[in-house]
């Protein structure tokens, strides 16, 4: 039997972790969370993950750009595929554009939460699937 | 004019000329004075006054030239006519020139003193309303120059700037209000061209454009900017066009709207504040409720419990903040909605602290009470004040580990009371001390000892507190407690 992807979840807010965590443990993922920047990065350096879901705001407006700057600047995690959820557009009025934003937010996808299951899934299985084909330069 | 009586002195020597001219004029519209020569015709000149003089030329004492020398100094426009027995041109020229109306050369006939009499009433008429005219023009300009000062006075006392300009730009008023707006040195600023001069160039340029707007209709242009940090200005700028409609310059008006706009901010703050803190519960109910929609816990009815326990937390949180949110709009309404009466805070106070019993007895929490017995009378609302010690008690239970101790505690000092809230809890860090009072405030500690609330709590009776013209405090120690002082102020009398 294939070996299950695993992903590391990174929020602080305990109903949204409860919530993707059964939405991708009902898709056959492995589920870490991790409620701070600190923690995740702990994890990340005991654990091998497949993919990483940051929220964006967590205890700091930029933690998720925290978390990201130092995964990407780790030579062992730098290829590891990140999806960035955000809600910081409601409250900051920013809003982003893959096209446009991804080239900085140095993230492979992101979207606005909250997001439906189904939507989620499908990300993720894109995700994750291109994270084991091609190693990213 | 005719109607009014003419008042006739005649200053002659002889006698027949005095009573001649007398009978003459005998008229109803004549006063007719009589002097026997200049002396005692100048003592009458200087006691009643006359519309006209008749005198003699030749006379002894004083001669009917220097009466009339006196006559020009004391009234000039007193109408004097010379009669003369010798009526030379060079008498007449003489007599002319020291400003005799006329002359009547003697004899005369009566139609001739008549004629002289009545054209130079008629000059002497002419002259008493020119004299009128100039008087009312005088008082006009008076009056105009008083209504120019009280106006002046008026905008100089306006807090509203005021700045009017001419056609070219030039400045021709500004009032002090303005100068403070636009932070301009005292210097009086009339005369100069508004380019550069109010170092504002949005200003600058809408009182430009007022100025090219030669539309005849009177537009009033609003523009709002920013003069300095959280400084806002909004400007009514207007043309003012002169009786055949060519724009003769502009009147600008300048308001402070800083505290508006810092409203405003304040509440759109709030707004989208209370408008993240509602999405929260709700985001995660519907998330919820996805799970179990879409089959997730299928086959887990242990699972499927506990996601509705965790729904039904929410929507409760939901509830508490709503009614939280209700509770901070009372307190913030004010006037005749709500009663405030004289009432005793102690049985308030003991009430609230038997409210809580359970939660009390549930952790073992001793609680103290001192001082509320002689606690003098406050005037307020009864529904906040219990809303405010509500909060206080219940926080203070709440955030106080097992066994600890609340305490409450009132005393009178001058003119107010006090009433201290106190717990052994968790405390508060020194650096958030200061935003405990802030909406949707959340101490670290509180959230890491997982301890629910709304964040509005002390916010509500922040605002409660301010309705009462009181003022809240707090001290606190991280793991030592905390005490909440509210300060309200008592009516004399007491």
């Amino acid at each position: 039997m294939e070996k299950k992807k695993r992903i590391l979840l990174v929020d602080d807010d305990p109903d949204f972790v409860e919530i993707n965590r059964m939405i991708l443990e009902a898709s056959d993922y492995e589920v870490d969370a991790a409620d701070s920047v600190a923690l995740a990065l702990q994890q990340l350096e005991q654990n091998s993950y497949d993919l990483l879901i940051i929220d964006l705001m967590m205890e700091e407006r930029d933690s998720g750009f925290t978390l990201t700057y130092a995964v990407r600047s780790d030579e062992r995690l730098r290829d590891l595929p990140i999806l960035m959820l955000t809600s910081a557009q409601e409250k900051t009025g920013f809003s982003f554009l893959l096209s446009e934003d991804q080239e900085w937010m140095k993230v492979d996808d992101f979207a606005a939460k909250p997001l439906k299951p189904a939507e989620l899934v499908a990300r993720i299985e894109k995700l994750t699937g291109k994270g084991a084909q091609d190693a990213k330069p | 004019m005719q109607s009014r009586e003419a008042r006739i002195l005649v200053v002659d020597d002889e006698d027949i000329i005095r009573i001649g001219c007398q009978r003459i004029l005998q008229n109803p519209g004549f006063t007719i004075d009589l002097a026997e020569n200049g002396r005692v015709g100048w003592e009458k000149i200087q006691q009643k006054s006359y519309d006209m003089v008749l005198v003699d030329l030749m006379m002894p004492e004083m001669g009917g030239l220097e009466v009339l020398e006196k006559v020009q100094a004391h009234d000039e426009q007193i109408i004097t006519i010379i009669i003369t027995g010798f009526a030379t041109i060079e008498t007449a020229v003489d007599a002319m020139r020291k400003g005799a109306y006329d002359y009547l050369p003697k004899p005369f006939s009566p139609e001739e003193l008549r004629t002289k009499i009545r054209r130079g009433l008629e000059k002497r008429w002419l002259l008493l309303e020119a004299e009128e005219l100039r008087r009312e023009r005088d008082r006009n300009l008076l009056e105009l120059s008083n209504e120019k000062s009280r106006t002046m006075t008026l905008i100089n006392c306006m807090s509203e700037g005021l700045i009017a300009t001419n056609r070219t730009g030039q400045i021709v008023l500004m009032n002090p209000a303005a100068q403070k707006l636009l932070n301009l040195p005292p210097e009086n600023a009339v005369g100069s061209t508004v380019e550069g001069l109010l170092g504002n160039p949005d200003l600058e340029k809408l009182i430009a454009g007022e100025l090219e707007t030669a539309a005849r209709t009177a537009t009033v242009t609003s523009k709002e900017f920013a003069v300095a940090e959280e400084r806002f200005l909004q400007s009514n700028t207007a043309p003012l066009h002169d009786e055949k409609g060519e724009v003769w310059g502009t009147v600008t008006v300048l308001v402070d709207i800083s505290e508006d706009k810092k409203l405003d901010q304040l509440k759109s703050d709030f707004v989208s504040l209370v408008s993240h803190e509602l999405k929260s519960p709700v985001a995660a109910i519907a998330g919820y409720l996805n799970l179990i929609i879409d089959g997730l816990t299928a086959g887990n009815p242990q699972k499927e419990r506990e996601i509705i326990l965790r729904s039904r937390d929410k929507a409760d949180s939901l509830l508490m903040l709503i009614n939280d949110l209700l509770d901070m709009s009372r307190a913030e309404r004010r006037g005749a909605a709500k009663v405030k009466e004289l009432l005793s805070l102690a049985p308030i106070l003991e009430e609230t602290i038997q409210f809580y019993q359970n939660e009390t007895a549930a952790k073992s929490l001793s609680v103290r009470i001192e001082g509320l017995e002689n606690l003098p009378r406050v005037v307020g609302n009864r529904d906040d004040l219990a809303r405010l010690f509500a909060n206080l008690v219940s926080n203070a239970i709440k955030y106080t580990p097992e066994r600890g101790e609340v305490g409450v505690k009132g005393r009178k000092r001058d003119g107010h009371i006090e009433v201290a809230v106190s717990d052994t809890g968790i405390g508060i860090s020194k650096e958030e001390l200061h935003k405990v009072f802030g909406e949707f405030f959340r101490a670290r500690n509180a959230l890491a000892h997982k301890i629910s609330g709304t964040g509005l709590g002390l916010a509500i009776c922040r605002r409660i507190v301010d309705d009462h013209h009181g003022q809240i405090t707090v001290e606190s120690e991280i793991d030592k407690g905390s005490t909440f002082r509210v300060i309200l102020p008592v009516p004399s009398g007491q």
